[in-house]
């Protein structure tokens, strides 16, 4: 928020300001990026048309209000909120302004919606010229499917996340989230940051056409070779893996899960180790990686009785003092308790007006020099208009009101 | 200089990160966040050892025979780097590594924390031979807290970063995402970690730092809502996936089996909301809208608001039974049309035959000239206007560029390459 982040260290985004034009998951979540590591981000919405994600929850006391939804509040730390109208004509020319003085402009509508609304970024490059802007829309501004609309659910279908998600014989039920909005917001933000160190050193701004579908393609790993040089599909496995044996998520006596994971001999060994090397493990077809991998059935029915008659902690002990990867399949709950994420403290606790304190998500990396992370609780609708029009764009007390008689600010 | 003129990496003189070196030791968890930064320009060094890099061995393979120049994987995740060899196991290769460390903006590490030491790569080692460059370190857990040394794989830590319980079913429980989703998202966020770090040298006088990157933390960010639905109302989202959990709430299912596969539609497939009397029309204009045609449930669901379970059960039948007999893409189009966000559920070959990405002219064309084959990879992840990205070509053999890389960068002649090299130092 401030030019210079918490306890007095520097912040990479010191001085730069971002006008945040995005809405939903992916577009706020790459600003949150640059807000997160010092940035003044400046999220622009409207409260005739309010954000998506402010209308659904799981909202503070059950109570459904555009402040109370932490949904929202996740994607939106770190920023200002302002409220404008875009559709009014001084609405449009406040926006301008306030480009005019930003180094950063994020937007995810519908590709033609700024055209229309004659902010593009041809328009808004004349007001400021080395302006980096990115659009990022489900499947970019041109071709047949540039109008198509949708959530992160869906997209995870197009873009192969479901058909590689399931059991062998059951239907592609994708990961249970909206899985590319959690995916692709850190595609983009590597396209954006990469354009900013660009402006950095040369003063260049530029655009950035980014399709959240064909970033997500590159999460596939080789999947799309297999295809295109093998002219074989890969298959969803359940929890087996092409090349690992055991591979999977067994059911614990009180009822929770761990997973296993040996993908070479010596975790073998030390997985035969920690379940006390039953004769089952010595027979001829189990001594090598290659034809254990056709004998998991039998593998994971011996490692399903094994963890039958153990705590999950228990069975995760035997596997962790082997030295053989595995772990509990940890639920939300478990994940605020768990020990490392606090060591770590991934999850931020910030203050909200309304909402009270709860919990950010934080970056995955810590940065020894110029550390980030979420700084402030998500704006409430329109919280910052008055400071940031005044303030920063440099409305007069009466072109304010005059602002707000009109309905400029809504 | 080398007389022997590689094909690959194809050069970039107008990416974003042009003019930066980056040094590549990465297992699964750091490769395509230097691929990456390939593509946007910079120089990446992949590091092996004389035998190849460990991930050569990871399937699948090209015609599905194994080898170390015939890894898929490899091909995917190390396209357009050079590749050195050098033994970090002896002085003299930790010696040249580390006057490669010297040139370099960036190193991408991925060793368990503390265990390094032994073979030159300890991050705090690399900040002190070079102040400038940015050290990011993949590992599992994050470099401390108890669980740092625990082993894990991308299953590990889908589980421990909680996105499994996301998923599965109450019978078969939890489940992971084949592709490895916890690798990737590692990655990916490590890239972001990376390039910050990089923009920040801008305000400490060049002054490199360390980017400390956590598995479990990036799969812990792709937890949807689930995070805040505790934090909140104290309810575990949870699976089965085909009918997602937000908020506490469980959703009617969202993937409808097609003549042809499967379709994934927005909650009640936009039967509910804004677009449910056009989308109530389409089923009717083949009599397949059943009692929804009637004017009151038309007005029920013309407003979003919670239905009775029965009630959820007979818009999703005739949802189900409208699909089943017609194909995925044209019920996307008519969808879609109406004002409903639907997608085709799509394998691998149908994303690289998808109209929307060749119309984007998506696709590249790589080139492998050493088996004098081209192959199709995936494209431009972004269009940048004044920095655009590139493919740069195969992934490289093992020590392609050693001549070329030890001439170039330390000055090393060509006999004292070769001298390495009998030495068993490279």
């Amino acid at each position: 928020m401030t030019s210079n982040g918490s306890n007095g260290k520097v912040s990479p985004f010191a001085g730069l300001r971002v006008a945040d034009l995005s809405w939903v998951g992916v577009g706020p979540t790459v600003a949150k990026y640059l807000g997160d590591h010092g940035a003044e981000v400046i999220r622009v919405e409207s409260a005739t048309s309010v954000e998506t994600l402010r209308r659904a929850g799981p909202f503070t006391e059950n109570k459904p209000h555009h402040d109370n939804s932490g949904y929202y509040a996740n994607f939106n730390s770190s920023k200002l909120g302002i409220t404008i109208n875009l559709k009014t004509e001084k609405g449009k020319d406040l926006l301008k302004r306030l480009v005019a003085i930003s180094d950063v402009v994020t937007e995810s509508f519908t590709p033609g919606t700024l055209t229309k609304l004659g902010l593009d970024y041809e328009v808004l490059r004349k007001v400021r010229p080395d302006l980096v802007m990115i659009s990022m829309p489900l499947f970019g501004q041109t071709g047949p499917w540039a109008q198509y609309m949708g959530y992160g659910h869906v997209l995870q279908a197009a873009s192969g996340f479901n058909h590689l998600t399931g059991w062998p014989d059951g239907e592609p039920i994708g990961t249970g989230v909206a899985y590319t909005d959690f995916l692709v917001p850190h595609v983009g933000a590597l396209a954006l940051v990469s354009a900013l160190d660009y402006r950095r050193r040369t003063g260049r701004g530029q655009y950035i056409d980014f399709s959240q579908f064909e970033g997500a393609l590159h999460a596939l790993g080789p999947a799309i070779l297999e295809w295109t040089a093998n002219g074989r599909e890969a298959v969803r496995l359940g929890n087996r893996d092409p090349e690992a044996a055991p591979h999977g998520s067994y059911r614990c006596k009180d009822g929770r899960y761990i997973v296993i994971a040996c993908f070479t001999e010596k975790e073998w060994e030390g997985f035969r180790a920690a379940i006390g090397r039953p004769d089952w493990t010595d027979l001829e077809r189990m001594r090598r990686k290659w034809s254990r991998l056709t004998e998991q059935k039998e593998i994971d029915r011996h490692i399903d009785f094994w963890c039958g008659e153990r705590t999950a902690a228990q069975a995760f002990k035997a596997m962790r003092e082997q030295g053989v990867p595995s772990g509990i399949v940890k639920s939300p709950e478990e994940m605020h308790r768990d020990p490392q994420l606090r060591h770590r403290g991934h999850y931020a606790l910030l203050d909200h007006p309304t909402m009270g304190s709860r919990t950010y998500d934080s970056p995955a990396f810590r940065l020894s020099k110029t550390p980030g992370g979420p700084a402030k609780a998500a704006p409430l609708l329109g919280e910052d208009t008055e400071r940031v029009l005044k303030g920063l764009i440099g409305i007069t007390d009466e072109e304010f009101t005059e602002l707000l008689v009109e309905g400029v600010l809504e | 200089m080398s007389d022997r003129s590689p094909g690959v990496p194809l050069p970039h003189a107008n990416g974003a990160l042009t003019g930066y070196r980056v040094l590549d030791i990465a297992d699964e968890k750091g490769q395509l966040c230097a691929r990456l930064l390939a593509e946007l320009g910079a120089d990446v060094i992949k590091v092996e050892p004389r035998g190849g890099d460990r991930t050569r061995a990871n399937g699948p393979f090209f015609r599905n025979e194994e080898g170390g120049e015939s890894s898929l994987f490899w091909w995917t995740m190390n396209a357009g780097k050079r590749s050195v060899t050098c033994e970090l196991r002896t002085e003299q290769g930790r010696d040249l590594f580390h006057r490669l460390v010297g040139s370099a903006d960036v190193v991408i590490e991925t060793g368990a924390p503390g265990t390094s030491k032994s073979i030159g790569t300890d991050p705090r080692m690399l900040a002190k031979i070079n102040r400038d460059a940015v050290v990011v370190s993949i590992t599992n857990f994050g470099q401390t807290g108890p669980a740092r040394n625990l082993p894990a794989t991308d299953i590990v830590g889908s589980a421990m970063g909680g996105h499994m319980y996301l998923n599965g079913s109450d019978e078969k429980g939890p489940l992971r995402t084949t592709v490895p989703q916890a690798y990737a998202q590692a990655n990916l966020q490590a890239a972001v970690g990376a390039v910050i770090a990089l923009y920040a040298r801008g305000i400490t006088g060049g002054v490199g730092q360390h980017v400390d990157v956590s598995m479990q933390e990036a799969m812990a960010n792709a937890m949807d809502n689930a995070q805040q639905t505790w934090d909140i109302l104290q309810i575990n989202n949870r699976g089965p996936g085909s009918g997602r959990m937000v908020s506490g709430r469980q959703g009617p299912r969202y993937i409808y089996e097609t003549v042809d596969g499967w379709v994934a539609a927005l909650s009640f497939g936009g039967l509910m909301g804004p677009a449910s009397n056009a989308m109530i029309d389409w089923l009717a204009d083949s009599g397949e809208a059943g009692p929804l045609a009637s004017p009151e449930w038309r007005a029920r669901l013309e407003v979003v608001s919670p239905l009775e379970e029965q009630e959820q059960k007979l818009v999703v039948g005739v949802i189900e039974q409208f699909c089943r007999t017609r194909r995925k893409d044209d019920l996307v189009r008519g969808a879609q049309k109406r004002g409903a966000g639907w997608a085709p559920v799509y394998s691998p070959r149908e994303i690289v035959e998808s109209e929307q990405l060749d119309a984007r002219d998506y696709w590249v064309q790589v080139h492998h000239e050493d088996i004098g084959e081209t192959f199709i990879y995936p494209g431009a992840p972004w269009k940048l206007s004044g920095t655009p990205w590139k493919q740069r070509g195969r992934a490289p053999h093992v020590g392609e560029h050693n001549e070329e890389v030890y001439g170039e960068i330390l000055g090393i002649d060509r006999d004292e390459v070769a001298s390495l090299r009998r030495r068993m130092v490279i």
